[in-house]
């Protein structure tokens, strides 16, 4: 294969055109998720044509489970007649399909935004993250391969750079690295997997790489409750659970572990943080990661490595500040890990610091990811990442709390 | 008429004889106790009442006397709902009413006339301990095996010593009838039916301690709960089968085995001495010279030796600080490899793996408090397996060294009491999606978390007891009121929970010897049983493992669990076993220390070093 030229399928004007005339049908896996959901959405309003492959959970069918989420966003019938609901999987090379709709799928796609993903961090679980990572990865590009798609989106993340030895992120692939985690490492090799894969079928390749995604800014929505949402699901467990033993039970267990209301009707509940200590989080809203996907995708044809992230970094500090002031939660204090009068640890410190083992370099990230070549074409459409101030806080958490973490969606 | 419902509530009696022991300390079921005949307590009334229901048996002298003793005093519903779930007082209910009405009616009572069989029995045992009333033999034709078909026999006696045994025997040779021995009424396996004289051994109940020689000498009716109740007020431990098995049975059948198996064996390890009333009459001792090898074995099978009338079973010592603790774990090899090493550093005494299905279903008092807290250990927290270990202080130490996580007594304890409050508000979800390299049960049972645990579950007596019917539940409260209830050391000893087993369905258990180095091999087995039950749709579980011999062997059970009231479950049992048997069969046959159960019926005496190392 070396210096053969690679013609690519479709030349940019031909795609734009295609798009323009909204005749390209577009593919998206993992669109049960929380990215894959939203795009899915956000491309059938637009006017694309979108097919969905989705598998079934113990409920509900794929088909069932896409609908939900339409429901959810409250896509009405135009948009809705644009979608198609693929019942399938990405397990295996034929998809879960049989040999005709798996023709008939490859005859009719011009594009691919691939989605899905294992966003586990646990080592332990390393066999099911390569599998959905790579090997998933490798059976939809064979799809593009066999197919019409001249374009493929691949949504990454950030954090596919690995630990980058404290330099700067580029918006490039990385050549090696060491990495804090199995997901990280797999999106790593999936992105070079894409690339090399990509080239060699002339097929386009953008790859989005964002920070870490929470609920909408304006509103709050979002269908997951994982990663910036889970301690303050656990506190806000732990605080009805200590109210509740002060109310009926004398607040004899309260006592034992050192929670308390105060005047103020604060409740104090002792958890000591331990965390590095400098460094922030890089968060964005999911409304900001679609409006970016979708000026990237219309704006760079030719393919390319954009960063979808927040220049501003949030500490923890203030994420336990928000907390105090919308839960009425006081006690939660960082210090640092190496003191020793941290030990020993009660129980609500004892999740903390397995959280804490797991998310920190997430937490205390003092990454920099460059992102001038997402910013040209952002800059140009006036779209800014929104500031993660307690406004939006309130809002994400106000609709985790009443959707009950998820269990009431 | 009774009532339908009624009969089908009689029908599921499982057969355990749970309720001919006090192990909930509510004394007996009044009748049986004074009136011995398996008729006379709760288990042989729902006989009656579904023999009534299905037109079996007519209303006879010997019927009317049975339900007439009947009290109503309830103690039967709280003995059965605690193993069962059933509630046979509706059934007792039902029988007086039926009875009433039917006299009342001017209805013929049946008179069965006497023979001179019975009368020749009667002559041996006292006017009382025989009798041919079809009510009372009704109640010793069938058990809930599915492969077996009733058999009524002609007479139902009841001994009082050895040599109204000899007696017996002889009578039965002389006339040429047939005869078998039952010893608690308690009978699962098909095996004790004759159309000729059941001999019912529930009224030889003594238990001679000799301290100095560690041995209690226990005459044919003694059980097992009873056997161990009387050698732990001296500080002694047996190694002890089911509650309500006879211990004498049991050792004739199958050989004693347990979880403490591990430390105390099985087979003849487990007495130092029989007195039997073999086939001709004669009495004989296994330590004379001229006694019958009975310590022998061969694989297919052997009548047992005749009738035991005497064990001499060895008594160990209990040690104060000895406690229950359970390793979890979240795959079968790694549980049965913990259990293996253990065994073979000699560290715990009593050990055993249990799967989710039995470590949720003995520690819940109702099914279906068991389903929830099997999804809780299994989905939310990861617990597949659990091993079950007594360990005095020291071994508790070396065992936390080596698994990192436990549930010790105190945990346990909490847990137990707290059980209907185990995913309170989502709580355990909460722990399952904390991303992790730990299991999450590895992070939940952390002595750290244990005040928060306490917390959550807000373990008491009357928690646990919110899981029960509404009338139950002052009752409840009280029962798990006493330590010994949530006490994994006692539970064990006295296997009171273990027959919950089969709370959902009437349970057919494979038993095997397996050699446990070889994992492949075990789990081969679990897997082919697991492959044959599913092809028949019968639904099936690991059941546990015992570690025997300093971990050389292990003692294996798989369980497939059937309505035994369906007809077509017993046809699909019979197809599993078409093929299970077979199976069995090529391995035992190519794999060294492999036996199954089956072969050792009727050898349950013979040395294990001749059935485990030939
Ligand atoms: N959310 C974030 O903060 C964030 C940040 C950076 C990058 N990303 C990237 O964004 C993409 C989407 O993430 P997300 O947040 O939307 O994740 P998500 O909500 O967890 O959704 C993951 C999707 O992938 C599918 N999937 C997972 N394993 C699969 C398998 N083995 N076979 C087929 N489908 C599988 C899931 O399908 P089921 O529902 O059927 O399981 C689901 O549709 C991923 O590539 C992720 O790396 C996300
Ligand atoms: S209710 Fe009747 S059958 Fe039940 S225990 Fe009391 S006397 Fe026995």
């Amino acid at each position: 294969m070396a210096g053969k030229k690679i013609v690519m399928r479709a030349s940019p004007q031909a795609i734009e055109e295609k798009r323009r005339t909204r005749g390209s049908a577009i593919l998206v896996t993992g669109g049960t998720g929380l990215i894959g959901s939203h795009l899915v959405a956000k491309l059938c309003r637009t006017g694309y044509r979108v097919i969905a492959i989705a598998r079934p959970n113990k409920q509900m069918t794929g088909q069932e489970r896409i609908n939900r989420l339409l429901d959810w966003f409250g896509l009405d019938s135009p948009a809705r007649s644009r979608i198609e609901i693929l019942e399938g999987h990405l397990d295996d090379p034929d998809l879960g399909l049989d040999s005709t709709r798996y023709r008939q799928l490859a005859e009719d796609i011009d594009e691919i935004v691939h989605c899905a993903s294992d966003t586990s961090f646990s080592e332990r679980k390393r066999a099911q993250v390569e599998k959905a990572n790579v090997a998933n990865l490798e059976n939809v590009l064979e799809l593009a391969s066999r197919s019409t798609c001249c374009f493929f989106h691949h949504i990454s993340t950030a954090y596919a750079a690995g630990k980058n030895g404290g330099r700067p992120c580029k918006e490039d692939l990385v050549e090696t690295g060491a990495f804090t985690n199995v997901y990280e490492e797999t999106k790593h090799r999936a992105e070079w997997i894409a690339t090399k894969r990509c080239a060699s079928e002339g097929i386009r390749l953008n790859i989005y790489r964002p920070s870490i995604v929470h609920g909408d800014s304006k509103t709050g929505r979002t269908i997951r409750f994982n990663a910036l949402y889970y301690p303050i699901r656990t506190i806000l467990f732990f605080k009805n659970l200590y109210e509740k033993d002060i109310v009926t039970n004398s607040g004899r267990n309260a006592e034992k572990m050192g929670v308390y209301i105060d005047r103020d009707g604060i409740i104090h509940l002792p958890i000591r943080v331990k965390v590095a200590a400098f460094g922030g989080i890089n968060l964005i809203p999911v409304d900001y990661f679609v409006e970016a996907f979708m000026a990237i995708m219309e704006d760079c044809l030719e393919g390319g490595i954009f960063h979808i992230v927040n220049t501003r970094t949030r500490p923890i500090e203030e994420i336990i500040d928000y907390v105090r002031r919308l839960f009425r939660v006081a006690g939660i204090r960082v210090v640092p890990c190496e003191d020793r009068a941290n030990l020993p640890r009660n129980g609500l410190e004892v999740l903390f610091d397995h959280y804490i083992r797991v998310y920190e370099p997430y937490i205390r990230d003092t990454r920099i990811f460059e992102n001038s070549r997402a910013e040209a074409i952002l800059k140009k459409r006036n779209i800014a990442c929104p500031e993660f101030d307690y406004d939006a806080f309130s809002k994400c958490m106000q609709y985790a709390v009443d959707v009950d973490w998820g269990t009431r969606l | 008429m009774i009532p339908e419902e009624v009969g089908k509530t009689a029908a599921q009696c499982r057969h355990y004889a749970m309720c001919k022991i006090d192990f909930l300390g509510t004394g007996l079921c009044p009748s049986g106790r004074v009136k011995h005949y398996v008729s006379y307590y709760p288990q042989g009334r729902m006989d009656i009442c579904d023999g009534l229901a299905r037109g079996l048996i007519p209303v006879t002298e010997g019927l009317v006397d049975i339900v007439g003793t009947c009290t109503l005093c309830g103690i039967c519903d709280k003995q059965c709902h605690f193993v069962t779930g059933l509630r046979p007082l509706k059934v007792m209910r039902s029988l007086k009413e039926f009875i009433a009405a039917y006299i009342a009616a001017g209805q013929e009572v049946k008179i069965v006339d006497s023979d001179p069989v019975l009368e020749s029995l009667r002559e041996i045992v006292g006017h009382e301990w025989a009798s041919n009333d079809p009510a009372i033999l009704l109640t010793y034709s069938n058990d809930p095996f599915p492969l077996a078909d009733m058999q009524m026999p002609r007479y139902v006696v009841l001994p009082r010593t050895g040599d109204q045994i000899v007696r017996l025997v002889h009578l039965a040779n002389g006339r040429g009838i047939p005869y078998v021995v039952r010893g608690n009424g308690g009978s699962v396996f098909g095996f004790v039916f004759t159309d000729g004289i059941v001999i019912d051994v529930n009224r030889m109940k003594s238990i001679d301690i000799d301290r100095d020689n560690w041995v209690a000498v226990v005459e044919p009716g003694v059980t097992s709960f009873e056997l161990q109740q009387e050698v732990a007020k001296l500080g002694f431990r047996v190694n002890a089968a089911e509650p309500a098995a006879t211990v004498c049975g049991n050792i004739v059948c199958t050989g004693m085995f347990s979880t403490w198996s591990n430390a105390y064996g099985v087979g003849a390890d487990n007495f130092v001495n029989m007195e039997f009333v073999d086939r001709q009459g004669g009495l004989f001792h296994l330590n004379e010279k001229t006694a019958p090898n009975i310590f022998a074995f061969t694989n297919e099978g052997s009548p047992s030796p005749g009738i035991c009338t005497k064990a001499y079973v060895r008594m160990h010592p209990a040690i104060d600080d000895e406690e229950g603790l359970l390793v979890p774990f979240s795959s079968f090899s790694g549980a049965v490899s913990f259990a293996r090493d253990l065994s073979r550093r000699r560290i715990g005494s009593a050990i055993g793996v249990l799967g989710g299905h039995y470590l949720s279903t003995f520690i819940s008092p109702s099914a279906e408090l068991a389903e929830r807290v099997r999804s809780c250990l299994t989905e939310a927290l990861g617990i597949e397996y659990a091993v079950f270990i007594v360990a005095d202080r020291y071994a508790r130490e070396t065992i936390k060294g080596m698994a990192g996580t436990i549930i010790d007594n105190r945990l346990f304890r909490m847990l137990m009491l707290g059980l209907p409050h185990l995913n309170e508000d989502g709580w355990l979800d909460l722990i399952r999606d904390l991303e992790n390299e730990e299991q999450p049960y590895e992070i939940l049972l952390r002595e750290e978390m244990y005040p928060v645990i306490e917390t959550v579950l807000s373990p008491s007596p009357e928690t646990l007891a919110q899981a029960v019917d509404h009338d139950l539940k002052d009752f409840y409260s009280s029962l798990y009121a006493r330590p010994e209830m949530t006490d994994l050391l006692w539970l064990n000893a006295f296997r009171i929970v273990s027959s919950r087993m089969a709370r959902h369905k009437h349970v057919f258990v494979f038993v095997a010897y397996v050699p446990l180095a070889r994992l492949d091999i075990i789990e081969h087995i679990a897997a082919e049983l697991k492959a044959i039950a599913d092809r028949y749709a019968i639904s099936n579980d690991f059941g546990f493992l015992t570690p025997l011999d300093l971990g050389k062997r292990a003692i294996l059970e798989y369980d497939y669990y059937i309505d035994h009231t369906d007809r077509s479950e017993g046809v699909k049992i019979g197809k599993a076993l078409g093929e299970v048997e077979p199976m069995f069969d090529r391995l035992s046959a190519t794999t060294k220390g492999v036996r199954w159960l089956k072969y050792v019926f009727g050898q349950g005496s013979s040395r294990k070093e001749s059935f485990l190392y030939t």
